[in-house]
């Protein structure tokens, strides 16, 4: 018996598989979200990868910005029940989750059972989200995969004020003209996304052990900013980008054994 | 008889054709419509010149030419009656009576783009002293006058008291109404709820209160039936547009009370009957007020009013429905929004764009929700 959770995100889709004993047996990430080819080749990729086959899911279930128009799903949850659930299973002590995915930010306050107690997205911009670091590196000709080794060199991080990626934009390169090294800058945008996401912690209630879910997770420098601006120590989920298909598949798996009962293979 | 399903179409008819209502009102009446702002207005010292009054509570257009008169951190609902204004929209209004209980409706009623005239006045913002509701009938004499001047018609006594009355009439119908909604959200979804308050905007009221009333007994004809789904109480400006109450009706959450500047805030407080003269008797209505992000409250019971309303019908759960940009409400959301906490009542924020097209994060908000209530 397997069960799959598919994450259909608005930068990237990831896919769980997760057998009888509810172990994970693989996950996939395809940098391309809802609206591309990406949710069909995450599931290529993850069937190419265990050599299982769309009828050895017993069942399907869909979350994501894209969760409602991804074909095939037997249920759909929310990105919320999902990263809950996700972070629960792999992290039992989390009482407060900080998901930043592509163009969306969630604080979630989790209680003893992992049930979820609250939670508030990101309104208004997508300012402090996945979309916002690439702006940046892209500005500072770098990716986001040099952006946290590029943070610890930093001495003096620069502060950008802008809640408006476009202006933060046209701020950074204010700084790159007036002579900021690119360190301080990065770490000064790794700042201005934890102070951003740490407003939505703040409004959620801070509790317990804190964990990072979301490709932003990935950032350790924008790990250490939110470390340092909510003033405690940050778990990072592992392989955190896959923490809200992994709790889809938990709902998958759920299901499944609802259906077939005590069956095993 | 006519069945639910027939009189609630009525009211959506009503409710997405405004002007149309005002065409068949003037067509019937040989008289106009005059154009009532947001939030609170006497609407009866206009309904007593024989005219319409009209709500003017935005739209759902897409926003251009108001760009150039507003920033964009203005709420959508002064977005789209700028955009309308700039359109010409309003212009066959007689006039435009326009409260100003929060700094964008201030900064909007000096900037009108339209040809009517507008008529600003008031609400004093001490709302604890006798010399407020002094000061509130001078301004609402002031609006009488200038009514009378516009319409060429006497406002008699005779005349407000009977506006009162039917207006004291609508609020009860829609009162009995809201409570018998809440019993058969199989009949009366967040769509169709909305709509009767809708209409109303755009309907003479003793008319309104009549088809309210044969609504309630078409209603009260049915048997009543278990809910599967869940029960809320929402509170804010308002709930649209259309799109985003079409996913509490996908998520079968039953709207069983609301808090909405546009709906129930508008039936809250009855003008008293007594022996005062009427426009002192409407004046002690803002007084009387309670519960609204725009009517200053030193005791801050909105959570409280809230966590009563939630007991009462039984609901699962509270959703602020927050008006984008809308400071007054900002500034309530987090006194009201720890109460609830402390009292265990599950709640949940949902940003509220009266020009929003796309509802993929109020879908994910609300859905998780559900998922956990």
């Amino acid at each position: 018996m397997y069960a799959l959770g598919v994450d259909v995100g608005s930068a990237s889709s990831k896919a769980v598989i997760l057998d009888r004993n509810r172990k994970i047996v693989a996950a996939e990430v395809v940098q391309a979200g809802t609206g591309t080819t990406g949710p069909r080749r995450v599931m290529e990729q993850i069937f190419s990868k265990t050599g299982l086959h769309r009828e050895d899911i017993v069942k399907l279930v869909a979350t994501g910005y894209g969760r409602m128009r991804f074909e095939g799903a037997d249920r759909q949850f929310s990105e919320i029940s999902c990263h809950a659930r996700g972070v629960h299973y792999l992290v039992p002590e989390a009482r407060t989750i900080l998901d930043i995915g592509g163009q969306d930010a969630k604080a979630i306050r989790l209680g003893n059972g992992g049930e979820v107690k609250q939670f508030f997205m990101n309104d208004k911009c997508a300012a402090g989200t996945g979309r916002f670091l690439e702006v940046m590196a892209r500005v500072l000709e770098t990716d986001l995969e040099r952006m946290a080794a590029l943070d610890t060199a930093a001495d003096s991080p620069v502060s950008i004020s802008s809640t408006c990626t476009v202006f933060a934009e046209s701020e950074v390169i204010s700084q790159l003209s007036h002579g900021a090294s690119r360190e301080n800058i990065i770490a000064g945008v790794h700042n201005s996304v934890a102070a951003k996401a740490c407003g939505l912690v703040g409004r959620c209630g801070v509790e317990g052990t804190v964990v990072m879910t979301g490709g932003v997770a990935q950032n350790a420098g924008v790990v250490r900013a939110v470390s340092r601006e909510l003033n405690r120590e940050i778990l990072v989920a592992p392989n955190p980008q896959t923490a809200g298909a992994l709790g889809a598949a938990l709902y998958a798996w759920d299901d499944a054994r609802r259906e077939r009962g005590d069956e095993t293979g | 008889m006519r069945n639910v399903e027939t009189i609630l179409a009525q009211f959506k008819e009503i409710a997405a054709n405004p002007r149309q209502a005002v065409a068949d009102y003037r067509s019937e009446t040989g008289k106009g419509a005059i154009g009532i702002m947001p939030i609170y207005a006497p609407e009866e010292l206009v309904h007593a010149t024989g005219y319409l009054p009209v709500g003017l509570w935005g739209g759902n257009q897409s926003i251009n030419q108001a760009r150039t008169y507003l920033p964009p951190f203005a709420c959508s609902v002064m977005q789209q009656v700028m955009e309308l204004e700039c359109q010409g929209a309003f212009n066959d209004l007689a006039a435009v009576v326009f409260s100003v209980p929060c700094d964008t409706l201030k900064c909007m009623s000096q900037k009108w783009k339209g040809t009517s005239p507008v008529l600003v006045f008031t609400h004093p913002q001490n709302r604890g002293l006798e010399s407020a509701n002094r000061f509130l009938v001078e301004e609402y004499t002031r609006l009488q006058s200038r009514l009378e001047e516009i319409t060429g018609v006497k406002i008699s006594n005779a005349a407000l008291e009977n506006s009162i009355r039917v207006y004291n009439e609508n609020r009860a119908a829609l009162r009995e109404f809201v409570r018998l909604a809440a019993d058969y959200p199989q009949f009366v979804g967040a769509v169709s709820r909305h709509a009767v308050f809708k209409a109303r905007q755009f309907m003479e009221k003793s008319r309104h209160t009549a088809l309210v009333r044969e609504l309630i007994g078409a209603l009260t004809a049915q048997p009543l039936q278990p809910w599967s789904g869940k029960r809320v109480v929402v509170s804010g400006i308002l709930l649209e547009p259309d799109g985003l109450l079409e996913l509490f009706d996908e998520l079968k959450l039953a709207i069983v009370d609301d808090d909405l500047a546009q709906e129930s805030r508008q039936l809250r407080v009855d003008v008293q009957e007594g022996n005062e003269a009427p426009l002192y008797r409407l004046a002690r209505v803002w007084q009387r007020m309670y519960g609204c992000s725009v009517a200053t409250d030193t005791k801050k019971l909105r959570g409280k009013m809230l966590i009563e309303m939630a007991q009462k019908t039984g609901a699962d759960a509270v959703i602020a429905a927050m008006m984008k940009f809308c400071d007054p409400e900002e500034w309530d959301y987090p006194i009201y929004f720890d109460e609830l906490e402390k009292k265990g009542v599950r709640n949940l924020m949902i940003e509220v764009d009266q020009g929003a097209t796309s509802f993929e994060q109020a879908r994910t908000r609300l859905q998780s929700l559900a998922e956990l209530l």
